[in-house]
């Protein structure tokens, strides 16, 4: 196993070759000093971002809102009746739905009366 | 610091943030000496501020090292936006002169056995064997906990003593 001073001097090594590549400091911290500004935008990126974040939730409480509001359309519930129940009313069902009376016969709703056929 | 200051401390650490700004950018003179450029600018633009609570040196690394990774992400994303084919292409790296081969030839053994390992792996030991900093230091600037850094340590030393045995260098 390679030992710690071992490495040492390799690096040292890397080091001095390094250090033939090395740009004069002058040359770059003028260089540095030359260019632009940095830009603001990191300072006014958590604006941008706040901003589009509240415009996002706004439209999208918006669009909850909307989606459980109840529209004049919309039929209440004590009112509303299934589409198919229709099927429901089968013929004869009039005579099953009432309670009769003792002595009458359910035929005698069916057959019509002196006052009835008088009109 | 004022700036008369503040342009001493640069001027004496220099070399030695050329060298790890070199480490942060895969051994590129070139990117390492633009984003010593940036660095600077940040340093005297004062977005970002040395506020003494670790040495000039640790600091100014940890701010390389985030310049160099914003940099990496942000040609990644150019990369991934523009068309690539537009891009100029970058002169070769003049050669370093052949006074001593066999040292530069030992360096090179050094700079590919260090290109295997992780990055992490890579930044801990230059910053111990190169920049004779602590692993506690290491990991200040590394931005890690000293556990971590401990571990990247020891296994990047392990995988670097392979490496370097397997080139038969020892």
């Amino acid at each position: 196993m390679m030992d710690d001073s071992e490495l040492r001097q390799r690096f040292e090594r890397l080091r001095n070759a390094d250090r033939d590549r090395v740009p004069a400091f002058v040359q770059t911290y003028e260089r540095a000093r030359a260019r632009q500004p940095l830009r603001v935008t990191p300072r006014i990126r958590p604006f941008v971002i706040g901003a589009a974040a509240a415009v996002l939730l706004v439209t999208v409480w918006m669009a909850r809102a909307r989606s459980f509001s109840h529209s004049e359309t919309t039929p209440a519930i004590a009112t509303w009746r299934a589409p198919t129940d229709v099927l429901l009313d089968t013929p004869g069902s009039e005579l099953l739905g009432a309670m009769p009376a003792l002595g009458a016969s359910v035929l005698d709703k069916m057959i019509p009366t002196h006052s009835m056929r008088g009109t | 610091m004022d700036d008369v200051e503040l342009r001493r401390q640069l001027e004496r650490m220099h070399a030695e943030c050329f060298g790890w700004a070199m480490a942060c950018c895969g051994r590129d003179s070139d990117d390492a000496e633009e984003i010593l450029q940036t660095v600077y600018l940040k340093v005297l633009d004062g977005h970002a501020h040395y506020d003494g609570r670790s040495s000039f040196r640790t600091w100014m690394f940890g701010v390389i090292r985030r310049t160099a990774a914003s940099q990496r992400r942000t040609s990644w994303l150019r990369g991934l936006l523009l068309d690539r084919d537009g891009e100029s292409v970058r002169p070769e790296a003049p050669s370093p002169p052949d006074a001593n081969v066999e040292s530069d030839s030992r360096s090179q053994t050094l700079r590919n056995a260090l290109a295997q390992l992780a990055a992490r792996q890579q930044q801990v030991l230059q910053l111990v064997f190169y920049h004779d900093l602590t692993v506690d230091e290491a990991a200040a600037v590394m931005g890690t906990s000293v556990g971590s850094a401990r571990t990247h340590y020891a296994r990047g030393k392990a995988r670097l003593a392979t490496l370097l045995g397997d080139a038969g260098d020892l």
